[in-house]
């Protein structure tokens, strides 16, 4: 036995007892688990011994298999970008107005996304003209026609609003899943304006529908400051049960409760609440994991709503001249008065943006302000940096813009499977999946006799590392993917039947043991990997162009492919060396 | 153990023509037949609503179907799943939402009751009508309105003043078909006696591109695979594999065709994969024959094919064996999507074996002799090769 070989043996044994120690998390999750523990990732990790890989190597069992909700909403862009044109013209007239240029009507047609601005005398059209494609940079002039200027938006611009239109569609969606207590949703942007949506466990689609189909609804409220320590005494006072996991908290000097379990902290704070108040939570944003919440605190507000998105005209983040991020917001004519009159009320109080029942920040008023425009100065305190804080600013003025100009958002697909269909489809999926494989170990083990073996002992590990491969690309298993992983071992089985066929055929050219088994790897090698490779470049395309359990089908064909030319080209050959070369045999059983 | 006792040597290349004129006639056949009859286009395609019921009393399709036409639903067909016993029915109809075109209609009368409207136009893709109204309204009201028309409303959306405050915007959702089944099914009921086991609604602009996706699918790979193919082997390789791999393609199709099996998302997975594993077998023959060429310089290609065929034939009979012995416990226990796929798969085998011996290695003989006719031609003016 040379070095070599050594050297190999020990990188299979290294592979073997990796892929069993990685599959440990999976084996927890689908066996050891209840079923409704499942996709409890903190259950899991507690639950797993201490030497077991982290939770998050787990394989995900597919929708199709555990039993949820597949979506995909499509935003109506074309509605979105309707309403804003209109907007802008309607301030486009404001302005013309305001400067003492003349009198315009705006009027928006929905088909062509044009406006068209009339001017009641056409004399003054030419100053106007000149004024407002100057000013409105975002329009240009699509035709003239006397007392008649027809613009159009930019090309640039109606991309950028869509893009932001599906943007704010996806926050809304993610508050609101966040809000129903869905583990493990995933919302991922589909195209240039869909949205695809799985809700594992959930079984109603009506229900999922309105949930996520429903427009968001923006508000500014007053928070309660009147006495701040509100929480603090409620927390004294009746002290919260320990499995809610309320605990108090201190945010800039006022006390809040903050508890992971959103719907615990409403109903321990529900009868507490004083008269005309409202308890509201925040989301604590995951600062790992993205659009997770890691916790939700509370803040009282006022039940009165002054003023809500429909009086909001814009939102922008930019950056001052402090060099700190800032949300601009502008507000139509009767919400500028509106809010002028709230914020001489309330200098030194705090104003919460609520949107959909959730506080996503509640900035200071320090002074009445008029005109309509407002800024909220995010500052660049405490441990986070400037990128974090400008990313905050853009989230807040998605947020503004997603109640003031919403999106709605359509239907395009849905897929739902109960649960017990879902248990059904595993237990004969799996069972099928093991019929075939055990018909194949049987087979190979008479055809080949102790070549066959070693080909089983391949078979057996491929199937174990296709597993392990799924669960360390964090990737889902579905139906096709039972069939994907049938086929696959299909594939490894046929790798070694040209192995094992190539030696035969050395043997009858009269060759000895050796040589023949050299000569059989050697040949089969370039045919074995070029038949791996074109299979490869069709899992490939299939997993770029397909969605939901498509996809599931081509990960499994690529990771088993990748297993596959591993376990017959190595692991099968370093076996057979040992049993040939190293016991120096005279014949090869094959 | 052995399969093929004695070396082979059937003539497989004599037999070409007749091979290749039969194959090409089922296939113009099955183009044929797709372009006049087309596939059973599942929901992931044609759009429209698929809903899985299980039933814990013995009902027959039947009655489901009975109580579905009793509930106003005339376009739902009813089929079942698994045995008899098992009472689980699959009804499919064609819309996504309650908004029909006769609905529409009744949904507009609705709406133009309640006061002063504009614009009321239906969006039927979405299942939407929007109108304008001069007056603001109440959600509510709407909804009911709509509602007492006999259309399920999801939401009304209150889209604001229009610009200039010359109107208010409202949009009103109708609700998903599945919604109106369970409702038929369940009337008279205090408790629905089924449980809801899967419920599919794909939009029709989806579906389409869907539909469109999966095809770009399967041309991306097939010309990936000729690309690489190309550069591995030789010139004269590629169109051969390419042109086995369209006819298991067009194959299998045919096995949806003739069957009338549901085509959809993991239809086109199964022909993708057909045309991997179809490759993945005429590379095994084309290795062999361009191994041969080396080996038996001097032989006429016809001959050397033959023979590489020949000494494959063993390993070609047993991979496909193997292969389709892995997909038996599909066939039995797989139940509607991985039955086909299974099956497709089967179908695939059997083609993809054949068309490696018959169409690929055939065609790199007829490119062959087209090369050596073209230097014939040209021969006159150039140094003859050294054979």
């Amino acid at each position: 036995m040379d070095r070599g070989w050594w050297w190999k043996f020990g990188l299979i044994v290294a592979v073997t007892l990796g892929t069993i120690w990685f599959l440990v998390p999976t084996y927890y999750s689908l066996v050891v688990l209840d079923r409704a523990e499942r996709n409890n990732i903190a259950v899991l990790e507690q639950r797993l011994p201490r030497w077991a890989p982290p939770a998050k190597y787990r394989l995900n069992l597919g929708l199709d298999l555990q039993g949820g909700i597949h979506m995909v909403m499509r935003v109506d862009t074309k509605t979105a970008l309707q309403k804003r044109t209109e907007r802008r013209g309607q301030q486009i007239a404001t302005y013309v107005n305001d400067k003492k240029l003349g009198e315009v009507t705006a009027d928006t047609d929905p088909e062509r996304l044009q406006l068209t601005l009339t001017a009641k005398d056409p004399a003054t059209m030419d100053a106007i003209q000149k004024e407002v494609l100057a000013t409105f940079t975002d329009f240009s002039l699509e035709s003239r026609n006397g007392a008649t200027l027809v613009l159009k938006p930019d090309e640039g611009q109606v991309n950028r609003f869509r893009d932001e239109a599906v943007d704010q569609a996806m926050l809304v969606i993610r508050r609101r899943i966040d809000k129903w207590g869905v583990a493990e949703v995933d919302v991922r942007k589909l195209g240039t304006d869909s949205i695809q949506i799985s809700l594992p466990g959930r079984s109603n689609p009506e229900q999922a529908k309105e949930l996520v189909g429903t427009t968001a609804q923006l508000e500014f409220r007053m928070v309660d400051d009147t006495n701040p320590q509100v929480f603090a005494q409620m927390f004294q006072q009746n002290p919260p049960p320990p499995e809610s996991k309320i605990t108090l908290v201190e945010d800039e000097g006022f006390p809040q409760l903050s508890s992971p379990n959103r719907e615990a902290l409403l109903a321990y704070a529900k009868d507490k609440t004083p008269e005309g108040r409202d308890v509201v939570t925040e989301c604590v944003a995951n600062p790992v994991k993205k659009n997770d919440c890691i916790a939700y605190r509370s803040y009282l507000l006022d039940k009165n709503v002054p003023l809500t998105g429909e009086s909001l005209s814009g939102a922008d983040a930019s950056v001052s001249q402090m060099n700190e991020p800032e949300v601009n917001i502008a507000f139509d004519p009767a919400g500028a008065r509106e809010f002028e009159k709230l914020t001489e009320a309330a200098v030194g109080r705090r104003m919460a943006i609520v949107l959909d029942d959730n506080v996503h920040t509640a900035p200071r008023i320090n002074e009445k302000i008029g005109g309509g425009r407002a800024r909220i100065t995010m500052g660049r305190a405490g441990a986070r940096s400037f990128e974090e804080w400008l990313g905050e600013a853009q989230t807040l003025a998605l947020v503004l813009k997603a109640g003031a100009l919403p999106a709605p958002v359509t239907v395009g697909e849905i897929r739902q499977v109960g649960a017990t269909l879902g248990d059904e489809l595993i237990k004969k999926g799996s069972l099928a999946a093991l019929v075939g494989l055990a018909l194949v170990v049987v087979f190979m083990a008479i055809y080949y006799r102790k070549s066959g073996l070693i080909a089983d002992v391949a078979l057996i590990l491929n199937g174990l590392l296709i597993l392990a491969g799924l669960a360390f690309f964090n990737a889902t298993l579905t139906l096709p993917g039972i069939a994907g992983f049938v086929l696959t071992l299909g594939i490894a089985v046929d790798a070694n039947v040209l192995i094992n066929e190539r030696i035969r055929e050395e043997l009858s050219h009269g060759k000895s043991a050796r040589a023949a088994v050299d000569q059989g790897y050697d040949r089969a090698f370039w045919t074995i990997f070029d038949a791996h490779v074109t299979t490869l470049i069709a899992g490939f395309i299939l997993f770029f162009t397909g969605t939901g359990p498509v996809r599931g089908f081509a990960t499994t064909l690529i990771v088993g492919l990748l297993a596959s030319l591993f376990t017959s080209i190595v692991v099968t050959r370093v076996i057979t060396t040992y049993f040939v070369h190293g016991r120096n045999a005279q014949s090869v059983s094959v | 153990m052995q399969i093929l006792k004695h070396k082979t040597n059937i003539d497989f290349i004599g037999k070409r023509k007749p091979a290749l004129f039969i194959s090409t006639l089922i296939n113009l056949a099955i183009i044929v037949g797709i372009a006049a009859v087309g596939f059973n286009f599942g929901v992931d395609f044609a759009g429209g609503t698929v809903v899985e019921l299980k039933y814990n009393t013995p009902t027959t399709a039947e009655q489901v179907r009975e109580k579905a036409q009793a509930g106003g639903l005339h376009d739902v067909s009813v089929q079942g799943v698994g045995a008899a016993e098992e009472n689980s029915f699959l009804l499919r109809m064609g819309g996504v939402t309650q908004l029909t075109e006769e609905n529409a209609e009744r949904a507009k009368t609705a709406i133009q009751g309640l006061g002063e409207t504009r614009n009321v136009y239906a969006d039927m893709a979405n299942g939407i009508v929007n109108f304008r109204s001069t007056q603001p309204m109440s959600a509510e009201a709407v909804k009911k309105a709509v509602e007492g028309a006999g259309i399920g409303v999801q939401e009304v959306r209150d889209l604001g003043a229009n610009q200039g405050g010359t109107g208010y915007d409202y949009q009103v959702v109708a609700s998903g078909m599945a919604d109106k089944v369970f409702a038929a099914l369940g009337a008279g009921l205090e408790k629905p006696n089924f449980e809801q086991r899967r419920v599919d609604y794909v939009g029709p602009q989806v579906g389409k591109q869907l539909r469109n996706r999966g095809i770009m699918a399967l041309l991306y790979s097939m010309v990936a695979i000729l690309i690489y193919v190309a550069f591995r082997f030789d010139f004269k390789f590629g169109p051969g594999a390419l042109l086995a791999m369209v006819h298991d393609v067009i194959m299998v199709a045919g096995y949806y065709l003739v069957s009338r099996r549901e085509f959809n998302l993991t239809s086109i997975a199964a022909l993708l994969t057909i045309v991997g594993y179809s490759v993945n077998d005429t590379i095994v023959i084309y290795d062999r024959i361009r191994e041969d060429m080396v080996k038996y310089k001097g032989k006429p290609l016809p001959e050397i094919i033959n023979i590489a065929v020949n000494d494959t034939l063993g390993r070609t009979i047993l991979t496909s064996g193997v292969t389709a012995l892995s997909l038996i416990g599909l066939l039995i226990f797989g139940v509607g999507e991985i039955f086909d796929f299974a099956m497709a798969m089967l179908v695939g085998i059997l083609v993809g074996t054949y068309s490696s011996v018959y169409i690929a290695s055939p065609l790199v003989i007829w490119l062959d002799e087209r090369a050596h006719a073209r230097e014939a031609h040209h021969g006159s003016k150039q140094e003859p090769k050294a054979a």
